[in-house]
């Protein structure tokens, strides 16, 4: 009898303590902590998990769902990213963020796609990674805007002949130069050669000895390069003896970046954001210190934050956290508040129309604002 | 004429990185039957060690010297933690040990210091530039290739002129005989992970003036060409480890240099497939080894 009441007793507090969790949103997060991605979805796990704690403790999205956050890492290997999501579905995530980059968010989304749960990439801005399926978001200004904004600049500062080197390793380290180069041309500009190398290539002298033999001579190198491979392309072009003007991605606003010293004096690259004096970027950044002791160095954190404020944006919109109306309800969000930026998802294909900052590293390893826009649709390249 | 000039000069300047590794690995291999994969993160731990000496203000010649004596420890010490208790065991024992190793390290490097890069800053000087016959040469690949000459000719009197090199070279041909004519096997077997880690910081130091950044996957890639060039030249071959690693080095810049855009994504699919074609053609590498094993 008394185990019978035992038994009766755990079950109904089970059965209670399902029912609670039940009306929390769960929230799937792959955060690869070793490899290539680390880098990135370090921070922007950080940044995330930062509001998300915060909104909880103001009583949960929108001050009334609780968040739950089911966070698996993924070691940057593409075929463990796919185990995880499956494995975090099958613990009843709701909503996924994926890995910062478009190739594991791409894999991720194939299989979100069998039951539409909203797939978010933590950084990814390879246009062609929502074609995967109305259920697929981008979260930072795309590659397409960035390169136009960068082309635009670059014809505003009279430079006429381009030189690209791109990677077909990856969407990203693909596509920006391309879209660049695009823009650059309708806008009147010249593009004089491409070189392609690796990812991890271990020496970049080939094709700076290229360039340096390129006619006409270039009067812009592009590159969407990131760390470890623009380093080594930077120093083996100043090495050469070229100062010729360098521009890239978002991928080079980084404090290693930075911090390389005269060789990356005057380089120019796009952004997400920048911290202006007062703004609420740079309360993010004091608020996100005082809490952690760590400086938010890179604009992952911030655009973390703001992949928070997005799903609670489409959740009230949706008014249900049913996965295809919180999908349906982010693709319609105009002029959503966010912190880095504000966001637009309505009339774009998932890819959020946001400001892309236009900045120039320092002598002294500082960044410094050059300007702050918004893509000209018209410019625009399609993926 | 000035590009060829030039793209010779990145082939051997690239191709003698890889030589030191190659012959890092070779040496290694050659007394104790080991591939040491751990040899990348030996080779990282070195560009931590200039990194670390930059940052507590030391100046970049004695950051320099701090590298490659970080790699030389580094060496010492996982030869006495962890493959000297699996002397003897069979190849893929010793393969998988290392790959153990090299893995604990990785995280290591990336949990203790940055999942990141972190920037090496050397002076501008450095990355200065010269001219030969109208062509422009970086300061940095010239280094490259002394240095690389530099430690292979050093290694190579080293191995044929002294009593310890005569014993290495003797440890490569028969340990046991080595041991039963009275020579302290574990004091050879310690110089020649002590010389691997010398090259391996040597290496470091190369690419770090080159590349600006370490990170805790910097020694995998250069490594894994010098495994391939050590089973070119022939596995447990000295010379041979130095010639494939030439060989590579040259066939990749010659490859990014010259391929057709639309055939550069396959660049090192070629570059492997005529290793192959070579390996077909000399099983036991382009130098075997005299007691050769099979690549």
């Amino acid at each position: 009898m008394i185990m019978r009441k035992l038994l009766l007793t755990t079950t109904s507090a089970l059965v209670v303590a399902g029912a609670v969790q039940a009306e929390d949103y769960v929230i799937g997060v792959m955060s690869a902590q070793s490899g290539y991605l680390a880098p990135y979805d370090g921070p922007a796990y950080a940044g995330f998990q930062f509001c998300i704690d915060q909104k909880n403790a103001g009583g949960g999205l929108n001050g009334e769902l609780m968040v739950k956050t089911i966070v698996k890492d993924t070691r940057s290997d593409i075929a463990e990213g796919v185990k995880v999501v499956q494995e975090m579905i099958d613990d009843g995530a709701q909503f996924i963020v994926s890995s910062a980059d478009a190739d594991p968010t791409i894999a991720a989304a194939q299989i979100t796609m069998a039951d539409g749960i909203p797939t978010m990439t933590f950084a990814g801005t390879a246009p062609v990674l929502t074609q995967v399926g109305p259920h697929v978001f981008g979260s930072y200004p795309a590659d397409n805007q960035q390169g136009a904004v960068l082309a635009a600049y670059a014809r505003e500062q009279g430079l006429e002949n381009v030189y690209l080197v791109k990677s077909p390793d990856s969407a990203y380290t693909l596509g920006g130069p391309e879209y660049f180069g695009e823009v650059f041309e309708s806008l009147g500009g010249n593009i004089v050669g491409t070189s392609n190398y690796s990812l991890n290539q271990p020496d970049f002298s080939a094709i700076v000895t290229t360039i340096k033999a390129a006619e006409p001579t270039p009067d812009v190198i592009v590159t969407w390069a990131w760390e470890p491979d623009f380093p080594a392309f930077i120093k083996a072009l100043r090495g050469a003896g070229l100062d010729t003007q360098v521009m890239g991605g978002d991928v080079l606003d980084t404090p290693t970046v930075r911090g390389l010293g005269d060789v990356v004096d005057g380089v120019v690259h796009t952004s997400g954001g920048f911290p202006d004096e007062g703004s609420d970027y740079a309360k993010f950044i004091d608020d996100f210190k005082a809490a952690t002791g760590t400086t938010p160095d890179n604009n992952y954190y911030v655009n973390g934050c703001d992949i928070a404020n997005m799903i609670e944006q489409a959740v009230a919109a949706a008014g249900s956290t049913d996965p295809a109306a919180v999908a349906e309800a982010m693709a319609e969000i105009e002029n959503g508040k966010g912190i880095m930026s504000d966001f637009t998802f309505k009339g774009t294909d998932r890819m959020p129309l946001r400001d892309v900052v236009v900045a120039r590293i320092t002598g002294a390893g500082e960044k410094e604002f050059v300007l702050r826009t918004t893509a000209d649709p018209d410019l625009l390249p399609q993926p | 004429m000035d590009l060829i000039v030039q793209q010779s000069i990145n082939a051997i300047s690239l191709g003698g990185v890889y030589a030191m590794l190659a012959l890092g690995l070779a040496i290694v291999f050659s007394i104790v039957g080991l591939i040491n994969f751990a040899h990348g993160d030996i080779m990282t731990f070195g560009g931590y060690g200039i990194f670390l000496a930059l940052v507590f203000g030391f100046s970049p010649v004695a950051a320099l010297a701090i590298g490659i004596g970080a790699a030389v420890i580094m060496a010492l010490t996982l030869e006495r933690t962890a493959f000297r208790a699996m002397r003897g065991a069979d190849v893929v024992t010793l393969l998988i040990t290392s790959f153990a190793v090299s893995e604990i390290l990785k995280v290591l490097f990336q949990n203790g210091i940055s999942a990141r890069p972190v920037p090496i800053s050397f002076p501008a000087g450095w990355s200065g530039t010269y001219e030969v016959a109208g062509a422009t040469i970086g300061v940095v690949p010239t280094v490259s290739i002394i240095v690389a000459f530099a430690s292979l000719t050093g290694l190579t009197l080293v191995l044929r002129r002294t009593a310890t090199g005569m014993a290495m070279r003797a440890a490569a041909e028969d340990i046991e005989m080595l041991k039963l004519l009275g020579v302290r096997a574990n004091r050879v077997v310690a110089i020649a992970f002590a010389i691997s880690g010398l090259l391996a910081g040597v290496a470091a130091v190369i690419w770090t003036a080159q590349r600006g950044s370490v990170d805790p996957m910097m020694g995998f890639f250069p490594v894994l060409k010098a495994f391939i060039a050590t089973v070119l030249g022939g596995l447990g071959s000295l010379g041979g480890a130095v010639l494939g690693g030439f060989v590579i080095g040259i066939l990749e810049v010659l490859t990014q240099a010259f391929l057709p855009d639309g055939l550069s994504p396959y660049r090192d699919a070629i570059v492997l497939a005529l290793v192959i074609a070579a390996l077909l053609w000399r099983p036991d590498g382009l130098l075997p080894a005299k007691n050769a094993n099979r690549s």
